[in-house]
């Protein structure tokens, strides 16, 4: 038996352009997406990572059925988001966030319900759906407040509220935990992944590294346009080479000491950067058994080293992925 | 195992147009900057309204048509346009039309509710009107007029059907409208009849549906009312043409303009 994926995209480009100018107007293209192809499949949770104008939102508004892509195909269970648009309006949830998208004069019940009305949630249903929505986002005593009374925190609650409102088997959000505190920040992710169990497909955006490591079965890495990269988290580490980065911080480094430890057995990439007067090398570690005293080693007319070793991080893959796709 | 049953979410249009009047309605009570249009408005247009048809042997039926209309007027092109531009400065329109039920739906309960409060818009000129006066105006030909009235109602939507779309279009709509909305009160015949004004103007009045259906209600309210001349009957024709045609290209523009938006991708702009 074989099952379709929950999404799939094939060579998705997306260009938009801009006018400037009364009568004569200069025009400017911007080719936001590049041949995007990328399958989630059902019941996983699949993390799209990427700097700011990385393309995020234009992927998630293709899918979404909201912006129609330049060229290729894309099919979200089954269908496709350019032409089977009102089936698969009514079986995906969106939740994109931000301060905006809500009627402010309302209570969050109110809006609720006339999203629910909007998505056909059956009547006899749609009250106790709304209140157990609610419940589930921890709205209950806020939810007869005007949302205008709301923190970013709440309405970012809401806003997901509402997303699983008519139960989607597919919930896209786009950057749910930008500009939330870290506690809304945590019990958003907490929300996300209690989804999951619920059966639920979830396409997230994020430039959240953490966010995508903590929370997703595999991520993609979108720069410019293009889907650089697309792993699990173990997957996209051994992309880049090594699981081990080790950093060592003083007040500055002869050519000498660099060009020794970057000829290091197992050494695949040096980053050299400056905080102010200090200066900090980033080591990443292929393989082998090099250490923090090898670096030491390399370094011994420094005093005030530190050297300290930890796990390669995603944030580590991305950066080298998007430093590898810039012009 | 027990298996729970989850109904499907199936869209209806008359349950989303209804959710749609209702949320207009929960807006309204909310907000208090909406009773200038609706309840203060129709009443500085009824004193405007007096002055202008001072003398006239039918000053009551030209005062509570005249400021009824434009406040009716205004209630539809203003608030069936304004709501959608509202959506989009609350970042309300991409969520609306993400969900599956097209949004003329949506804009087709504003226009509903609008319609009625610009009915409340007359009935207060009314009763100023006639508290002012001491006197109820007789209508000649009440039947008719209760029939022309709703059908001066149903081509005012159609109109504020089409102005809606433009506002799904462009966040320009705007302006459009803030142009357009005093040469439509007048070139429509609310205040006073078109055939007063100069003829050049006539033909481009009967491109709207309402200058029709208000021909046709002044037909029957006011006895030896003679407006374009070719009577009641023909106005009649005329307005259900025009309005059918509104109609026709409301639902055209509609799906028009929800592809040309999600080509250009202008839903989030305000």
């Amino acid at each position: 038996m074989s099952f379709a994926p929950a999404i799939e995209a094939r060579g998705i480009t997306r260009v938009f352009q801009s006018r400037k100018g009364f009568f004569h107007q200069d025009v400017t293209r911007t080719e936001a997406l590049r041949g995007v192809d990328l399958t989630v499949d059902a019941g996983e949770i699949f993390g799209l990572l990427g700097p700011n104008g990385a393309g995020k939102t234009t992927l998630t508004k293709i899918l979404t059925t909201l912006l129609l892509p330049t060229s290729g195909i894309a099919r979200v269970l089954g269908l496709d988001v350019t032409k089977d648009t009102e089936r698969l309006r009514a079986r995906i949830g969106l939740v994109l966030g931000g301060e905006r998208g809500l009627y402010n004069r309302i209570s969050a019940r109110e809006n609720l319900r006339y999203f629910a009305d909007l998505y056909g949630v059956p009547v006899a249903e749609r009250d106790r759906r709304v209140t157990e929505v609610l419940e589930w986002v921890g709205l209950t005593e806020a939810a007869d407040r005007r949302t205008e009374e709301y923190s970013r925190g709440m309405k970012q609650k809401l806003h997901i509220a509402r997303g699983i409102l008519h139960r989607p088997e597919v919930l896209f959000l786009d950057e749910p935990t930008i500009g939330l505190d870290p506690k809304s920040a945590r019990e958003t992710r907490k929300l996300i992944r209690s989804l999951l169990g619920q059966g639920v497909t979830i396409f997230l955006t994020t430039h959240y590294m953490f966010e995508a490591e903590e929370l997703c079965h595999r991520i993609g890495v979108l720069s410019r346009g293009r889907l650089v990269a697309i792993d699990t988290v173990a997957g996209l580490r051994d992309l880049v080479g090594g699981d081990r980065t080790i950093e060592a911080e003083d007040y500055g480094f002869e050519d000498a000491e660099l060009a020794a430890v970057r000829h290091l057995p197992g050494v695949s990439k040096v980053v050299h950067e400056e905080y102010g007067p200090v200066t900090r090398l980033t080591i990443r570690v292929r393989e082998g058994d090099l250490g923090v005293d090898a670096v030491r080693a390399c370094l011994i007319n420094h005093g005030g080293l530190q050297v300290r070793e930890r796990r390669t991080s995603l944030e580590d893959v991305y950066l080298d992925l998007v430093e590898e796709e810039a012009p | 195992m027990a298996t729970v049953s989850v109904p499907r979410a199936r869209w209806s249009g008359r349950r989303s147009t209804l959710a749609s009047v209702r949320l207009a309605i929960l807006t309204f009570l909310a907000d208090p900057q909406w009773l200038i249009p609706s309840m203060i408005a129709p009443i500085i247009f009824g004193f405007v309204s007096y002055e202008l048809f001072l003398g006239s042997p039918d000053l009551i039926v030209y005062v509570i048509l005249g400021a009824g209309m434009m406040s009716m007027w205004g209630q539809t092109l203003y608030g069936s346009g304004w709501a959608t531009g509202q959506d989009r400065n609350l970042g309300t329109l991409e969520p609306t039309i993400s969900a599956p039920t097209p949004y003329v739906f949506v804009v087709l309960g504003r226009i509903l509710w609008n319609v009625v409060s610009g009915l409340i818009g007359i009935a207060l000129v009314f009763v100023v009107v006639v508290a002012a006066m001491g006197t109820v105006p007789s209508i000649d030909n009440p039947l008719a007029f209760a029939v022309l009235f709703l059908f001066t109602m149903f081509t005012l939507a159609a109109v504020g059907t089409v102005f809606a779309a433009a506002y799904v279009y462009t966040r320009y709509a705007g302006f459009i409208q803030n142009v357009g909305e005093f040469a439509f009160y007048i070139g429509t015949g609310c205040m006073f009849p078109i055939i007063i004004l100069p003829f050049w103007t006539n033909p481009i009045a009967l491109i709207f549906p309402p200058s029709w259906a208000l021909d046709a209600l002044r037909y029957a309210s006011i006895p030896g009312y003679v407006g374009f001349g070719w009577g009641m009957g023909w106005d009649i024709v005329g307005g259900v043409a025009t309005t059918a045609a509104y109609l026709l290209i409301a639902g055209l523009v509609f799906e028009r303009v929800e592809r040309h938006v999600l080509e250009v991708g202008n839903l989030q702009e305000y």
